[in-house]
């Protein structure tokens, strides 16, 4: 097995006596897109900010290429950066931001000119290199930023909720427009975000935080349909929670609640049998909110999502008694109730 | 009611609008007579002027004390307002950049001579240095207008640098530029307009300083206010009025490059943070 790109090994960070990074353990494969994700303040900026070296950690080690950089100031990390607000040089030309880097490693003119084209190039704004960065778009400054942080040829690329800051279209193009430079370039990736879509659609790697630890990684093919507990399944849209005749804890999102009328055969499936409370019309589909048993006899407060087409069978409307049919398939089973995971975590989920 | 309420509130704009222009009157009507009587070509400093000559602006000019308390008070405004800002910028860097435990009480301390009368001020300088450690007046001088120029140096460029994402020297450093790297290539261009404010208000400040270069004179360096107030006190001729005029008349040209490189809004923002 190859050294991963870097690595943290039991890395722990307190500010005063709070302690915002909790003993993590974390290995950034190489050649890949990891993300940090997680809701807000669970320590995702803090610990992609230990890896670049501008906080040290309290205690632990941080490994890049497999050398201990600890304590390595971070201008001898050559990593690239992108901050949240960009941080692009005010006072610079665009093309002066991009060739920075460059210039701070002693390439010569020519050169670091061609660099810094190069790397414009890839994120399609060469035109612009004349501009400062006062007179681009929101996006345009953070293909920018991309493109400066990418110019020094850094060992890995730190972007810090890079799409925050832009709206909600052009935030959709630019997680193709990274993928794209991250897989033309090849190069190892860290991306900090609170969007599960963001991270589902960008990631190699998942890696789940929750205050200061931890939680879960994989790809997101694997995290995605076996969340490890109650808090990971909420954050990724999991919203139906329900203990089944055996004692297990199952979660269940919306789209998979099928509402039926109540003499339809279970076949195979979990049947509830509940009452409708409301039904909202969202274009595509119908939100349906249902009052059920769940099969362990507690009472559960349900989403199911039914389509608006013929296929999808009688439109509920409020009142009406229902079957609900939740397929084996799709329940998602959860560990057994454990202490934390029962607090309802839902800070920072949209 | 809100009738009534509407209408009162309509009636302080007028109110608000006299108090300024007479504010405006107060100020500038002085000065108008002091400038048109330095026009004069009598011999006396009077309202309205005898006629119209330069004679008293040729007088000024030649009028060697005056010269050279001209000399002495550039010397002192351009070394004063240097040593403030060698001294502001990292103090300023502590207050907005650095991890100090006492950042309030430093930003304080440093603001502290705005709200002391300059003549106490003065007058501890004048025991403590001169008589005390024997300094010579101008080093006194020096010192003292420093200390009084330091606040406008750490609060004006502290402005600037207020202003500036703390993130730039951040990515500056993972770009490859060392601390002192950063510093010169991104941290100083954003300080730019506030040392120029800085240096130029400082400039006008200890120029213009009447309360410590008057207690801190000695024959051998004086100042030109103080000059001009000994002037004023042995004859009443037009040439003060002139030597004022000509002072006015720089102090302007120094404002007006002031508001064109960086702009006044930002000057006094930066004072009145
Ligand atoms: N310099 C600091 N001093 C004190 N506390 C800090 C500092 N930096 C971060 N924290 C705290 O550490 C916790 C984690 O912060 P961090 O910025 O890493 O969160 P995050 O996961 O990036 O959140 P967000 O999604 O809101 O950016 C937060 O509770 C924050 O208040
Ligand atoms: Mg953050």
């Amino acid at each position: 097995m190859t050294t991963p790109a870097a690595a943290l090994v039991g890395v722990t960070q307190q500010f005063g006596g709070f302690t915002a990074v909790d003993s993590i353990d974390l290995k950034i494969p190489r050649g890949r897109l990891t993300t940090l994700l997680g809701p807000s303040g669970c320590g995702k900026t803090t610990t992609l900010r230990m890896l670049a070296g501008y906080s040290a950690p309290t205690s632990g080690r941080i490994l890049i290429d497999g050398e201990d950089a600890t304590r390595t100031p971070p201008e001898k990390r050559n990593l690239g950066m992108v901050f949240q607000s960009y941080a692009l040089f005010p006072h610079m030309t665009v093309a002066d931001n991009v060739a920075y880097g460059p210039k701070m490693r002693g390439v010569p003119g020519a050169e670091r000119r061609r660099r810094a084209g190069e790397a414009l190039e890839l994120v399609g704004l060469a035109h612009l290199g004349d501009r400062k960065p006062k007179q681009l778009s929101g996006g345009q400054q953070q293909r920018v930023a991309l493109a400066r942080a990418v110019a020094i040829r850094p060992r890995l690329l730190l972007l810090d909720e890079p799409l925050s800051n832009l709206d909600a279209r052009l935030r959709v193009q630019m997680r193709a427009e990274i993928r794209r430079i991250q897989s033309e370039t090849g190069l190892t990736v860290v991306l900090v975000t609170h969007d599960q879509d963001e991270a589902l659609e960008m990631s190699d790697e998942m890696v789940l935080m929750r205050a200061g630890k931890i939680v879960q990684t994989g790809a997101p093919r694997d995290v995605f349909p076996t969340p490890a507990d109650r808090f990971v399944a909420e954050f990724l849209g999991y919203e139906n929670f329900l203990t089944l005749a055996d004692g297990r804890q199952a979660a269940v999102r919306p789209e998979h609640l099928r509402v039926v009328p109540l003499d339809t055969p279970a076949d195979g499936a979990v049947a509830l049998d509940a009452t409708v409370r409301d039904v909202a019309y969202r274009g595509v589909d119908l939100l349906v909110t249902l009052d059920a048993t769940d099969p362990a006899g507690t009472a559960v407060r349900l989403l199911a999502d039914h389509r608006t087409d013929a296929a999808a069978g009688p439109t509920p409307s409020a009142g009406d008694r229902v079957r609900l049919l939740a397929p084996e398939a799709r329940l998602a089973l959860l560990p057994a109730l454990s202490e934390p995971e029962l607090d309802p975590v839902t800070e920072g989920i949209s | 009611m809100s009738a009534v309420l509407s209408r009162t509130a309509k009636l302080r704009h007028p109110v608000a609008g006299t108090l300024a222009v007479l504010g405006y009157v107060v100020m500038i009507v002085p000065i108008l007579f002091v400038v048109a009587t330095a026009f004069t070509a009598g011999s006396t400093l009077r309202f309205p002027p005898d006629g119209l000559s330069l004679r008293w602006f040729g007088e000024a000019v030649a009028y060697s004390p005056f010269l050279e308390a001209v000399v002495s008070s550039l010397e002192l405004a351009v070394l004063a307002t240097g040593l403030a800002l060698l001294l502001g910028v990292p103090v300023t860097l502590a207050i907005h950049r650095g991890r100090l435990p006492g950042k309030d009480l430093l930003e304080g301390l440093f603001l502290s001579p705005l709200v002391v009368p300059e003549l106490v001020v003065g007058l501890a300088l004048y025991q403590q240095l001169m008589i005390g450690l024997r300094l010579d007046n101008f080093t006194t001088l020096l010192l003292g207008h420093t200390a009084l120029l330091l606040p406008y140096a750490v609060r004006v460029t502290g402005a600037s640098l207020a202003l500036a994402d703390p993130a730039l020297e951040e990515a500056a450093r993972g770009l490859g530029a060392s601390p002192l790297r950063a510093f010169v290539t991104v941290t100083l261009p954003m300080l730019r307009p506030g040392l120029i404010s800085a240096g130029l208000l400082g400039f006008v400040t200890s120029f213009n300083n009447v309360p410590l270069s008057l207690l801190l004179q000695t024959r051998d360096f004086r100042t030109l206010p103080p000059a001009m107030l000994d002037y004023v006190q042995q004859s009443y001729d037009p040439m003060v009025a002139a030597a004022s005029t000509l002072v006015l008349a720089a102090t302007v040209v120094v404002a007006v490059v002031a508001e064109r490189t960086v702009g006044f809004a930002k000057i006094f923002g930066g004072i009145n943070r």
